[in-house]
């Protein structure tokens, strides 16, 4: 029931059209660079889809967090900008459910971009690589973890935009947490669990089974952590606001 | 002498007219009541007043000058208190003062009696954002009155306000004139407002003008129509009524 | 009214926004792990680069490839929310300054913002420098005339793209959108440096740059081809800027 109000916040404020556009250009990447210079990947002795992860992968996931970003600001900011938050708070709906709704609007969208890339990477495979098997089963498996690693990030940046009125502080805090990652020294499994490297650790670039079930466990970890605190966060603001 | 001026002033959105073949002649010195239920086009008006959004058709002018030509100057003699609020919620009550006298190049002088003015000189140092609405109608109205400018356009000062507020604001609209030797339009949909501030009134229902004139005079046009006039709310409220009924008939 | 005193009319609007923080932030971000990781600066990636070149490079690059221009959005984002969200456009467009002005004098105020960020990051370069200098016990620090010099044209090239972000975020005015196209439009810069026709797309200028740096300074060759890239950054500067200064204020004015 709030859920479907909740989409309806989001009415002319262009959010699925937007989410789903900067998936189709991140789809884009994968075609343009395979396009423009095919035998730089088809000889490589690797699964079609591991190859394309290697070479597209890093900037697909990073326009995926910024698309997260600016969805997360504008779930908030539609509260924000004419105080209807004010209003919603005076009404029998709990912060947190409006919370949970928002992050799963958040979520269901990005799963779309993701689905919309995940088409790019097969077009490309069955394009320009030879018959593989298994390809597909590759595919649900790489768009299911993905889609998981990129869940605690997105909590992350909805605490974000539900704690700044000011929608250029979650933008900033936001860039500036994805900017984190680059920063980062790539070769410390440790800093691979920072919520906003988590995304980047691909099934192609995965030691063994035992490396992508700690990945996974330490996502889920951060899962629980950050909803926790945003538990919190609400409970300490509405007593001191 | 017209301070302000209008001949056939129209604005049409696609689909509805908001102010059609306006003629308004407000003189001098005077403060003119603009009155008309919600969504009448007051406010509109005024918006084409300040340039701030394009006639139509039709033209105007303000002290003499006209628009589009000389928007720059009647933008620097006119006080305007638009849609509020109109803010910076970041700011304090003085520093959004402030931005406003330094564009208009005043001395310094001039934030401290516009905020005194409006009885806002001890809130001066608080974000406005934390404004109450009534503290915000006076910034709006600070924001209109500093410079003492040549003309005020005011669209509902009183919204928002209570009692006490609305006749503090009512009396300090009617002392302007005297003090400034200003020109004032002023817009209500409450007929004894403009009443007790206003010298001449112009009625607007759905965008044309009913009625232009002085009280006594409205008093007699209402009188004339066979409308009751014991009471000038009621004469206000039957003479949009009348003319919706017009409207009906006429489509 | 002098344009002087609208750009400080424009800065005070901002009072209070925290915007200096997140200009700071993620400097210090990027020194720190330059800092943790002192060793590593002293083999470089590249082939016959100077651990003292590789260290300024390696740290500015990290500014240049993202967080320059996102920062940049951000600043967009700033400028533009403070006019609209409490309708403070409005009193300013009823005001006796003419919009382009006030457009042109928002778009200096980002400019300084993005000069915030460059000298913040040339500031802290120098105890980093020293730091680093002490734990690798070898000089790193290199003569002010380069690293001002790099620094100056690592801003200036920075100007086309700012000019880009203004005019997006004046005409797109769902919020979204403009933040979207802001941030999308980084992130392929990646490729565009490495293409012919990269002086076509101004959010790679800064990395460009630094990506000349990074494989020149060891032969000694940093010359950038200013043409065809100084015609054509000023030509979308002017462009843009004039684009925004014509529409700004627009659909409030309708």
């Amino acid at each position: 029931m709030t859920f479907q109000l909740e989409l309806k916040k989001l009415k002319r404020t262009g959010f699925f059209p937007a989410i789903l556009g900067g998936g189709a250009i991140a789809a884009l990447f994968p075609l343009l660079n395979t396009a423009a210079r095919p035998e730089m990947f088809t000889g490589q002795p690797l699964p079609a889809l591991d190859i394309l992860m290697n070479a597209n992968g890093q900037m697909i996931i990073m326009l995926n967090l910024c698309l997260a970003a600016i969805g997360a600001c504008i779930l908030y900011h539609t509260e924000f900008s004419g105080n209807a938050i004010q209003k919603m708070e005076s009404l029998p709906v709990s912060a947190g459910k409006l919370f949970f709704d928002k992050t799963v609007i958040l979520m269901i969208a990005l799963l779309a971009a993701l689905v919309i890339e995940h088409i790019a990477l097969a077009f490309c495979a069955l394009y320009w690589f030879p018959e593989q098997s298994g390809l597909f089963t590759a595919l649900f498996k790489n768009l299911e973890y993905t889609f998981a690693l990129m869940i605690p990030p997105c909590i992350i940046l909805m605490i974000f935009s539900s704690l700044c009125r000011n929608m250029w502080i979650t933008l900033g805090a936001g860039v500036i947490c994805i900017f984190t990652v680059s920063v980062l020294p790539t070769d410390n499994r440790i800093l691979s669990f920072f919520p906003f490297s988590l995304p980047f650790q691909t099934l192609a670039g995965a030691e063994d089974s035992t490396w992508i079930f700690a990945t996974l466990a330490g996502c889920a970890a951060e899962i629980v952590l950050t909803v926790l605190a945003e538990a919190i966060l609400l409970k300490v603001r509405r007593r001191y606001a | 002498m017209n301070m302000i001026e209008t001949q056939n002033l129209t604005k049409r959105y696609k689909d509805f007219t908001a102010v059609s073949n306006l003629n308004l002649h407000i003189q001098k010195g005077r403060i003119y009541g603009f009155l008309g239920p919600n969504g009448a086009g007051k406010s509109t008006t005024m918006k084409m007043l300040l340039g701030l959004t394009a006639p139509t058709s039709g033209s105007f002018t303000v002290n003499g000058m006209t628009y589009p030509g000389d928007r720059m100057r009647i933008l620097r003699q006119v006080g305007s208190f638009i849609e509020s609020p109109a803010f910076y919620g970041n700011l304090s009550g003085e520093e959004n003062l402030e931005i406003i006298r330094k564009i208009l190049g005043l001395p310094k002088i001039c934030v401290a009696e516009a905020l005194e003015t409006v009885g806002l000189t001890e809130h001066r140092r608080r974000l406005t954002k934390k404004y109450s609405l009534g503290m915000k109608q006076r910034l709006g109205l600070a924001e209109a009155l500093i410079g003492q400018p040549p003309i005020l356009i005011l669209d509902e000062p009183t919204n928002g306000l209570d009692p006490a507020g609305i006749h503090e604001i009512r009396t300090l609209i009617r002392s302007l004139p005297q003090r400034y030797d200003c020109t004032v339009l002023v817009s209500s949909h409450l007929l004894s407002e403009i009443e007790l501030m206003a010298d001449d009134v112009g009625i607007l229902n759905h965008g044309r003008l009913l009625f232009e004139g002085t009280i006594p005079q409205l008093k007699n046009h209402a009188a004339q129509m066979g409308l009751p006039v014991d009471n000038l709310e009621d004469t206000f409220l039957a003479m949009i009524e009348e003319d919706n009924r017009n409207r009906r008939d006429a489509r | 009214m002098n344009f002087f005193k609208l750009i400080g009319v424009e800065l005070q609007k901002i009072r209070r926004s925290h915007i200096f923080w997140i200009l700071l932030i993620p400097v210090i971000l990027l020194w720190i792990p330059t800092l943790v990781n002192y060793d590593f600066i002293m083999n470089p990636a590249t082939e016959g680069l100077s651990p003292e070149h590789n260290f300024f490079i390696q740290s500015f690059m990290g500014l240049a490839w993202f967080m320059f221009p996102a920062s940049m959005v951000v600043c967009t984002v700033l400028l533009v929310q403070t006019e609209r969200s409490h309708g403070g456009i409005l009193k300013m467009l009823a005001l006796p300054v003419t919009p382009a002005a006030l457009c042109a004098a928002k778009f200096a105020v980002l400019l300084l913002l993005a000069a915030v960020q460059v000298v913040l990051m040339t500031v802290c370069y120098y105890p980093c420098a020293a730091i680093v200098s002490h734990l690798n016990d070898y000089n790193l620090i290199l003569s002010p005339l380069f690293v001002l010099r790099e620094a100056g044209i690592f801003y200036l090239s920075g100007i086309p793209m700012a000019a880009v972000f203004w005019l997006i975020a004046v005409c797109v005015r769902t919020p979204i959108f403009s933040m979207g196209i802001g941030l999308a439009s980084i992130v392929p810069s990646v490729l565009a440096i490495n293409t012919k026709v990269w002086f076509a797309y101004p959010m790679c200028y800064p990395f460009y740059r630094i990506m000349i740096l990074m494989n020149g300074l060891p032969n000694g060759d940093t010359h950038l081809d200013l043409i065809p890239l100084l015609p054509m950054a000023i030509g979308i500067t002017i462009v843009c800027l004039t684009g925004a200064c014509l529409l700004f204020g627009k659909s409030e004015r309708r």
